[in-house]
């Protein structure tokens, strides 16, 4: 074997040790979640013992869970963050990158301040705001604080900057209003962008749990990570019941995942919001 | 043309403030204002039924010094931090190294080992909880043909933390892992052909050109990847619960504690301010030790 061939195997051999690593631990627990429940207390086999839906039947129609309603409310609360944060972010973003307003630069600045600051420490305050405004429990307690999001904003004002400006006086002379040139001409070509912050806000939102887990408090109300932390709490015992759960918050996502593979790798690289 | 030009210039400004408001509303009210009511808060004893808040000056602050679970929180939380941002660093850089060679099955391995990423702390957590389970965890069960015991993977003291990181490594490295891909990219093919006739070996050519020249990736995701993990919070609740006793208590998790089990927003705000004050002077700790290094340029 001659040397780089030798060092072409390694590598191939290295990052096939990697990949397993990466899916094996998801593998094992779904082939948990499709087995009778006592093969969860068993160490780990490579076969497959008397495949069966039962947990996932189970922990959707368990009356102490309310699966279907973590569901359904993580859905809604994810879609209505993804549209109305896009309509407020890529505005905002139109002006920062083409408009003029006396304090554009100092609000800019003011902006580039906060995202140093952690989000924990605007917890506490929006927490005793979102209590005074009876919207604990409710919807609105987690869709308005994820309204104004800065990074989705840097983002969006990049893809605004890269257009050139021959576009928007070509519509000014043709007559058209700032709101439409924004809407009409200026929209279209940032949709890449759109798009990959659209993906990161709907993942970041779905899998969010800090935030969910103080908000929501009613069994009904939560979404699904809270949820699975209250069915990993009190049903740890069943683990086959667990693991079911967790796929129904693990599917949609792999779903998104592989349908906008390209999209959110090129977003994550583009915007450095790829990591955690 | 006239008409741009009013665009960009007096009276119709008022009407280019129309494409912030909303914005600026939500920024406002959720992040800005906020962020001054946490300082002011810390200052207060703030219990959240009462209906008075005295003022308490440094109160708060003086009592977290001398509080013995915050120091321990602390602890674990930097200890976590360390590792498991120092793992993703590196481990993510070697990934990418391996990647970014010519061949087809490129995207096909990167499309799994961005996999973990895409589940929520909770799923990972119920996973990870059981892969490390002593008795029926997976990790335990690869390494018992190997001859190795059964670990108490989350159940001992020196552990536990060490454990958390490297669940973290597995299900963050895929993001920076792009950050690094999208570096590499970024190389200009000449550096490697002057490197190849000037007859430099293969790990000559990884040391001195491609490392030096990723230096601002590397930052970049040294940093980020610090800040987010002193946040941690999720490992711990789900999979440990903080256990064995305190051992992987962490800061955000007592932040939680103490606002949302005990409502004491006033200590909780300040344990929030320290925090934070915290991430910024490790942040600054890495710009300036970053700084000292010497360029690179090409």
């Amino acid at each position: 074997m001659n040397a780089p061939l030798r060092s072409r195997v390694m590598t191939h051999i290295v990052l096939i040790l990697v990949g397993l690593a990466c899916v094996m631990p998801l593998l094992f627990s779904l082939k948990i979640s499709l087995e009778p429940s006592r093969y969860a207390f068993q160490t780990p086999s490579w076969v497959w013992h008397d495949p069966t839906l039962e947990h996932y039947f189970e922990v959707v129609q368990r009356q102490d869970l309310l699966l279907p309603n973590w569901f359904v409310n993580s859905l809604f609360v994810s879609s209505t963050i993804v549209v109305f944060q896009l309509l407020v972010v890529t505005s905002a973003a139109y002006a920062f990158a083409r408009l003029t307003f006396p304090g554009r630069n100092a609000l800019f600045l003011v902006l580039l301040f906060t995202i140093m600051v952690p989000s924990q420490v605007t917890m506490i305050p929006v927490y005793t705001t979102i209590r005074e405004f009876k919207l604990l429990d409710n919807y609105l307690g987690l869709i308005l604080p994820a309204m104004a999001n800065v990074f989705g904003l840097f983002m969006i004002r990049q893809f605004f900057l890269g257009i050139p400006r021959d576009f928007e006086e070509a519509a000014m002379i043709d007559g058209a209003g700032r709101w439409r040139t924004w809407l009409v001409i200026m929209v279209p070509q940032v949709k890449a962008g759109l798009v990959a912050l659209a993906i990161l806000t709907f993942l970041g939102t779905w899998n969010d749990l800090f935030w969910p887990l103080i908000v929501m408090n009613k069994l009904e109300m939560r979404t699904l990570p809270v949820g699975l932390t209250v069915l990993n709490g009190s049903y740890g015992t069943e683990r086959a019941l667990v693991m079911a759960g967790a796929f129904f918050a693990i599917v949609p996502a792999l779903v998104l995942y592989g349908i906008f593979q390209k999209r959110i790798i090129q977003g994550s690289m583009l915007s450095g919001l790829g990591g955690r | 043309m006239t008409r741009a030009k009013t665009w960009r210039t007096g009276g119709y400004v008022a009407g280019n403030y129309a494409f912030i408001l909303p914005f600026l509303a939500f920024f406002l009210v959720f992040t800005a204002v906020p962020i001054v009511q946490a300082v002011v808060m810390s200052l207060h004893d703030w219990p959240i039924l009462a209906k008075k808040h005295p003022f308490i000056g440094l109160g708060n602050f003086s009592k977290l010094m001398a509080d013995e679970i915050w120091w321990q929180a602390l602890r674990n939380t930097l200890w976590f931090a360390f590792l498991a941002a120092g793992s993703i660093t590196v481990f993510s850089l070697f990934v990418s190294l391996q990647l970014h060679k010519p061949g087809r099955a490129r995207s096909l391995y990167r499309f799994f080992f961005y996999v973990p990423v895409v589940l929520s702390v909770a799923a990972m957590g119920i996973v990870v909880g059981w892969a490390f389970n002593t008795q029926f965890g997976l990790v335990n069960a690869l390494l018992t043909p190997l001859g190795i015991e059964p670990i108490n993977w989350l159940g001992e003291k020196e552990l536990v933390i060490p454990t958390l990181a490297m669940a973290t490594l597995w299900w963050g490295f895929g993001g920076p892992m792009l950050i690094y891909l999208a570096g590499l990219q970024g190389i200009p093919k000449q550096v490697y052909e002057a490197a190849e006739i000037d007859g430099a070996s293969r790990r000559q050519t990884t040391w001195k050109i491609t490392l030096p020249l990723m230096t601002p990736s590397i930052f970049f995701v040294l940093v980020t990847q610090v800040i987010a993990h002193i946040q941690v919070f999720g490992q711990s609740y789900l999979i440990t619960g903080g256990g064995p006793g305190r051992e992987s208590y962490t800061s955000i998790y007592y932040l939680y504690q103490t606002a949302w089990r005990y409502y004491r927003m006033g200590y909780g705000a300040a344990i929030a301010v320290t925090l934070a004050a915290i991430i910024l002077v490790i942040t600054l700790a890495q710009f300036w030790w970053n700084r000292r290094q010497s360029p690179v340029e090409y």
